[in-house]
């Protein structure tokens, strides 16, 4: 064994779109250790909750991340509308199901895009957005927004989709569904990608829930753990609905995990365009929430569970809002993940957990 | 499988034992949080198990008190202790990866506890407005008896005043000296008026 040499990984680094920093100990090319280091960006956006009222800071919660950006905005809405004893519509139940999983389409894509940059297939990543735009076209038509959406608010949705857009939406996913498909093949079974992925960054099972890893980086070494399973909102009225599992732990696997949940989600979506009951998108929310009352929701991002919380005061103000994001949960499992990993292959690891670095620094 | 939420309230002494309970009996770690309060820092640990979000609360840790790190049970907590002793102030001992107070680059040291002007506006509009409903409930009892009416000029002094801690601070300190100059000018006015009368005499 060689002489141990700590190596600065980040933060600022050619795989990390957002800035995050490691102190990598090696021994002959090999991570034996790896500390990692936040806090370069964080924003204070919680604070905010004492300046913003409940129905403003909707806002801000979905300004948490660019990616899952409905994601925070459903959470937020969700928690306060418990706090509240709020009653949302089923119609808005599920039109913010549909968003959501739109979200998780475009965000698995941007990944697997970025994993293909990672591991210098450039044409792949190329289809992979291209193919994520027409995913963004549907937001653009269904909320006039590409990145931040604003639809979602305390009691219900903003906006409704009609009959004829949510044709469209199942026309443009059924072609989304096979061109990814054939983008799918190339991430699955190309020789060139398995060699770079195939039992690199391994995660065991024990670990991943010894950690208490979250989203498709415990999913990936065999946890059965998705948020959507719990039925919380009109995921309680889907038909069947099995998290997708992987036992192999490896990047492989997580991979593998993402590719697979796109097409699970296209099916959600699908099924509950069909069965989208007719009625009110929103009820009116007055009052504001009482003094010391709590609440906490999971929601399930592209990245795993996220956990909210609120606490009021007896004013406009909440008192208290904190949002847990997957990629904070998931430090500790990526650490574990890159002890006895090559040093070539560290960016690929911190890739496979699909770090959110803005959502971690709220 | 459903989903539910729980509160509960252990004391600061409880938390190791609760941590090797949850960790022996299989319950994932969710997360950590920390609340601003005037009495302390109120702690929040959840976990989760069968879809049960369980969600324990500490109570008030003070500045002097010490509490005990759950990472040698959970080492996902690494993240939330050094996040609640970067904002909150919050000492925790024993941390696995302990960053010493440098986890985040803060321009300030424990802004969260930093109580903003809006934030203290609403708490003391939230006391003067239970105040003066309370008032007013005790107003209405007293007068119900005796039918005489209730005390209406020291209800509306209540109400004003939860009004102006509402409003802009600096906007509320230009209402009140207003208010004094026009109280002082009618006291002035009364006292003229006084005058006069006495001389007429």
């Amino acid at each position: 064994m060689g002489k141990a040499t700590i190596i600065p990984f980040g933060p600022q680094h050619p795989v990390l779109p957002e800035p995050l920093h490691l102190d990598l100990v090696v021994e002959d090319e090999k991570v034996v250790e790896a500390i990692p280091q936040i806090g370069f960006v964080h924003r204070g956006l919680e604070k905010l909750v004492e300046t913003r009222d409940y129905n403003q800071f909707i806002y801000v919660a979905e300004r948490i991340c660019g990616i899952c950006a409905f994601g925070h905005s459903y959470g937020y809405a969700e928690t306060v509308e418990r706090l509240m004893g709020v009653e949302v519509p089923e119609r808005a139940q599920y039109l913010r199901v549909i968003w959501h999983e739109l979200s998780r389409v475009h965000s698995h894509i941007l990944w697997l895009g970025l994993a293909a940059d990672a591991f210098g297939y450039e044409s792949l990543f190329m289809h992979c957005w291209r193919l994520r735009e027409r995913v963004l076209d549907i937001f653009e038509k269904t909320t006039g927004g590409r990145v931040i959406f604003s639809v979602v608010k305390v009691g219900g949705v903003v906006r409704d989709i009609d009959a004829a857009q949510l044709a469209e939406i199942i026309r443009v996913l059924e072609g989304i569904k096979q061109d990814y498909k054939q983008i799918m093949d190339a991430f699955l079974k190309d020789s060139s990608v398995m060699n770079r992925t195939v039992g690199v960054g391994y995660l065991s099972f024990e670990d991943a829930t010894n950690l208490s890893m979250v989203g498709p980086f415990a999913r990936a070494s065999n946890v059965p753990y998705d948020v959507r399973s719990l039925g919380i909102g009109a995921y309680g009225s889907l038909s069947d609905f099995e998290p997708i599992v992987d036992a192999q732990g490896d990047c492989y696997a997580r991979m593998k995990v993402r590719a697979l949940e796109v097409l699970q989600s296209i099916d959600i979506i699908e099924e509950m365009i069909a069965r989208i009951p007719s009625g009110d998108i929103a009820v009116a929310v007055k009052g504001s929430p009482a003094d010391g009352a709590e609440a906490a929701c999971v929601v399930e991002q592209p990245r795993g569970e996220c956990y909210y919380y609120a606490r009021g005061n007896g004013s406009k103000n909440l008192e208290r809002m904190r949002m847990r994001t997957p990629t904070s949960q998931n430090l500790a499992g990526m650490v574990k993940a890159l002890e006895g990993c090559d040093l070539a292959d560290v960016n690929m690891v911190i890739l496979t957990i699909d770090p959110c670095i803005s959502c971690t620094e709220r | 499988m459903g989903f539910a939420t729980e509160f509960t309230t252990i004391t600061l002494q409880e938390l190791p034992e609760l941590s090797n309970q949850r960790k022996a009996d299989g319950w994932r770690f969710v997360q950590l949080l920390a609340v601003n309060t005037d009495a302390g820092i109120d702690l929040i640990y959840s976990f989760m198990k069968d879809g049960l979000l369980v969600n324990s609360e500490i109570k008030g840790v003070t500045k002097d008190q010490t509490v005990p790190s759950i990472t040698n049970n959970f080492l996902a907590a690494f993240v939330f202790e050094n996040e609640v002793h970067d904002l909150f102030g919050v000492n925790i001992e024993g941390i696995a990866i302990d960053f010493g107070g440098n986890f985040y680059a803060l321009a300030q040291k424990e802004p969260m506890t930093i109580i903003s002007p809006e934030q203290k506006a609403a708490r003391e509009k939230a006391r003067k407005i239970a105040e003066a409903k309370a008032a007013k409930e005790k107003a209405s009892q007293e007068a119900a008896p005796s039918e005489q009416p209730a005390p209406k000029p020291e209800v509306e002094q209540v109400n004003l005043e939860a009004k102006l801690a509402g409003m802009d601070p600096e906007k509320a300190a230009k209402v009140r000296a207003a208010m004094e100059a026009k109280a002082k000018k009618e006291a002035a006015a009364k006292k003229s008026e006084a005058k006069t009368d006495g001389e007429g005499a």
